[in-house]
This record gives C-alpha cells, structure tokens and sequence, in this order.
C-alpha cells in the first residue's frame, strides 16, 4: 500500500490532463473490495487515503474518499461461495472500479478547490476525465496482473 | 424472574445480530468520523509537524526526479549567476523605493527605504497546480534561515509566500492561490488595493477595494505597498491590464508579472515589515491568519 501511495504520489499525480489525474489506489480498494469483502475495503480505503494523505499535505479529505471509495465498490463484492466466473469478477470488479472513482472525484471537486476553477469546470474535468483515466488504468492493472491472480 | 432474563438474553442477541448484518455500515460511519476528526485536527501543531515533515520527504524525492536532468545543466554556474542577479535585485529594489521616497517630499526621512534585507536563491523541487493542491516546495528551509510568512520572488515580481517551513525544503503558497492576498500600490496614481485572483487564467489577477473615483490607469505597475504584513513594499508585482467601472468599486484586473508555468528558481526575502507595525496593525496582537495580506 506504502508503495502504491508513493508511486501514486510522485508519477500517477503528475500525469494531469485538463486537472485530473490518474488514481491508482482508488483501484487498488475497489480490487480489495470487490474481492475481499465490504469491511475490508473500507479499512484498505481510509489506510490507503491516510497514506497518500500525509504524502500530499491533506490526510484527512484523501482518508475520507478512500473510505467512500472503499465503501461504495464494497456493494460489488463477489462472494466466493457463489462459484463466480472469471467474467464476472471483471465486470464487478470494473463496475465498482468505476463507480467508486467517480463518487471519489465528486467528493473530491466538492470539497477542494485551490485552483478556484467555476462548478461547471471543475466537476466535469475531474469527474469524467479523472474516471476515464482511472478506468484506463484499472483495465491495464486488470489485464497485466489481477487476472492472473483471480485465475489462480 | 426468568422470562425477564430471556427477554433481555434476547434483546442482546438482536443488538449483535443488528451490528453483525449492519457491521459495514458502522465501519463506514467509524472511518468517516475518523477522516473528518483528522480534517478538523490538520489545523493542530501535531498534524503540522507531520506535514511539514512530509513535505521534507515529498520534496527530497521530488528534487531527485526533478535533478535528474541536472546532470546536463550548468548548475553551479546558474547559482553562482542567480546570486548575482539576487544581489542587483536587491539594489535596484532599494534604489527603486528610494527614488519614489524622493519623489514624495516627506517619505525620505519618515521611512525606512533600506530595510530590503537580502535575498535567498531557492530551486522549486516540487509544484502543484491541480484542484486537490495548489503550491510550490523550493530547497531552502530553517537551515537556510527560511522562516515562515517571508516574501517569495522573482526579479520580474512577487510569486508568494512561505507557508510552511522545514529543515531543508519550505512550502510557498503562490500569488494563483485563492488564499492568497497581498496589499499593493499603483506607481504613478499611488492607488492602494488588495490582490486576489480567483482562478481561470494564470496570469491574471483581480484588484479589490479600488474606489471608483481612483485615478488608477491601464499599464501602472503595481507593487507590494507598505499596508502588506509579510512583503515588503516596493516587490513587484504586476500591471494593471483592464479597469471596468462600477457604481462604487472599479473592477480591475491585473496582469502579473511572473510567469508560473516556466517558473525554476526563486528568491526568498529575508526583509520583513517590523514586528510593532503588525502588531498595530492586528489592534495590538500578532496573529498568523491563512488570508493575510
């Protein structure tokens, strides 16, 4: 988690289109989530937000989206007792993947600001830019490594 | 008796059962409280202290990737240049003030046009102008005699002021920072102001409390005025490049003088307003506000 908060930090963070940036972590907890379970991603979540949190200045605001993260792609959690396939486990992975970054970045727009940019800017060009490249990455995590672990 | 035993036996049960079904729930209230009990204590000297800590670390590793393309640039030589340019600056900056107290018949003797201090010369290592983080780290800290609420510049004007301070590296909010105000003067009309800028374009920013009876014009140069609590005066910082009027108050828009996207090194000024004027100005307490101007 440390090293995802630091790559996270110093490459992911950096990667800005329009304002919005790559979050890898937000994928990490959704993949957590998902797979573990509810609880477990909301204590991933907070972890994740706390460390990259004191790594940008603003703990408090990262641990509360990590929560809210953790807890929103809980609600795609994959029981192992219901034999899921393999496409299932992407789709829901993918879903609470998606929905949990989004509801990130709205809270995110909602409660900082420090460029001042208007509403009408600000929430498009994080929420759907933001998204977009998150969900690029969490396709690319997905094929080059969670697949293979789910598989086994 | 034991029918009242079982039906509080049972009552219990149901407590569990209710916190076991509902257990992610409380989880989520629990870290939320958590994440905002944090919020709140980031204002506390604790917190402080970890972040200025963390901006040691975020810096050091920043300077490393940032230095990696160092190894091809004349870097001592761009010190040794930057140092020179800091001391000239620091003479036309007295010359400057002294020539406006000349033109000003009273201000030669009733000011102090020395106090410029000098200037430190500092790298940015990091810089952040996204919606979650909005400043610079540069590599000069308290060992370098970097203390917090100092001035930051370029020979082309003012780019902010240190917010946070750690043994090697200080956080400086910039000028583009909706926090960030400063007290200025026109040069020629001699009109004050407070500069804000409130987001869209890097290199405008907004001038309040200009009286619409002010005898401001397009293309004045505007400098830190005497009213400022963390700059001293005569610190440029921009031209006015629009005024529109209103009923009371102009609406004045300011093109800054620094360029920030190609912003690299920085002077830090060691010069200060005095301690009793700010107490003064704060009605007899010294006080560290976020807004201050």
């Amino acid at each position: 988690m440390v090293v995802l908060a630091i790559l996270q930090h110093f490459i992911f963070s950096r990667l800005v289109i329009l304002g919005a940036s790559p979050d890898i972590l937000a994928v990490f907890v959704a993949y957590v989530s998902v797979i573990i379970g509810q609880r477990t991603g909301i204590v991933f979540g907070f972890s994740a937000g706390l460390i990259a949190g004191f790594l940008s200045g603003n703990p408090g605001l990262a641990a509360l989206i990590g929560t809210i993260e953790g807890f929103i792609s809980g609600f795609f959690h994959v029981s192992p007792e219901s034999h899921p396939t393999m496409v299932k486990k992407r789709r829901m992975f993918y879903f609470g993947a998606a929905t949990s970054i989004a509801a990130g970045n709205f809270i995110q727009t909602l409660l900082s600001n420090p460029l001042a940019l208007p509403a009408w800017v600000r929430i498009p060009s994080v929420l759907i830019i933001g998204t977009l490249m998150s969900m690029f990455l969490a396709v690319l995590i997905y094929q080059l490594a969670l697949k293979k672990i789910l598989r086994d | 008796m034991n029918r009242r035993v079982n039906q509080t036996n049972r009552d219990v049960l149901s407590i569990f059962r209710f916190i076991a079904r509902h257990s992610a729930y409380l989880f989520f209230l629990l870290f939320c409280g958590l994440s905002i009990l944090i919020m709140q204590l980031q204002r506390k000297e604790t917190l402080d202290a970890i972040r200025v800590r963390s901006t040691e670390l975020n810096a050091s590793v920043s300077e490393q990737f940032l230095g990696f393309g160092d190894v091809f640039s004349l870097r001592d030589e761009n010190d040794r240049l930057l140092l020179q340019n800091a001391r000239l600056f620091a003479k036309v900056i007295r010359e400057d003030t002294a020539l406006r107290d000349t033109r000003d018949l009273n201000g030669v003797l009733k000011r102090d046009s020395t106090r410029v201090g000098r200037f430190f010369v500092a790298r940015i290592v990091d810089r952040r102008f996204s919606p979650m983080d909005n400043m610079l780290v540069i590599n000069a800290g308290s060992s370098d005699g970097i203390e917090k609420e100092m001035a930051v510049l370029t020979p082309e004007g003012l780019v902010g002021r240190v917010t946070a301070v750690s043994q090697n590296y200080a956080r400086v909010m910039p000028v583009i920072n909706k926090d960030f105000k400063v007290s200025v003067v026109s040069d020629s009309s001699g009109t004050l102001g407070v500069l804000s800028w409130k987001g869209g374009n890097e290199y405008l920013a907004h001038l309040e409390n200009v009286p619409s009876s002010s005898r401001l014009k397009v293309g004045e140069r505007l400098t830190t005025s005497d009213h400022s609590t963390f700059a001293i005066r005569g610190l440029p910082v921009g031209r006015v490049a629009r005024i529109s009027g209103s009923k009371l108050f102009s609406d004045v828009d300011v093109r800054l003088a620094v360029d920030f996207p190609s912003l690299s090194y920085v002077l830090v000024s060691s010069a200060k307003p005095s301690r009793e004027k700010l107490e003064i100005m704060n009605g007899g307490e010294t006080k560290h506000e976020p807004g201050r101007k």
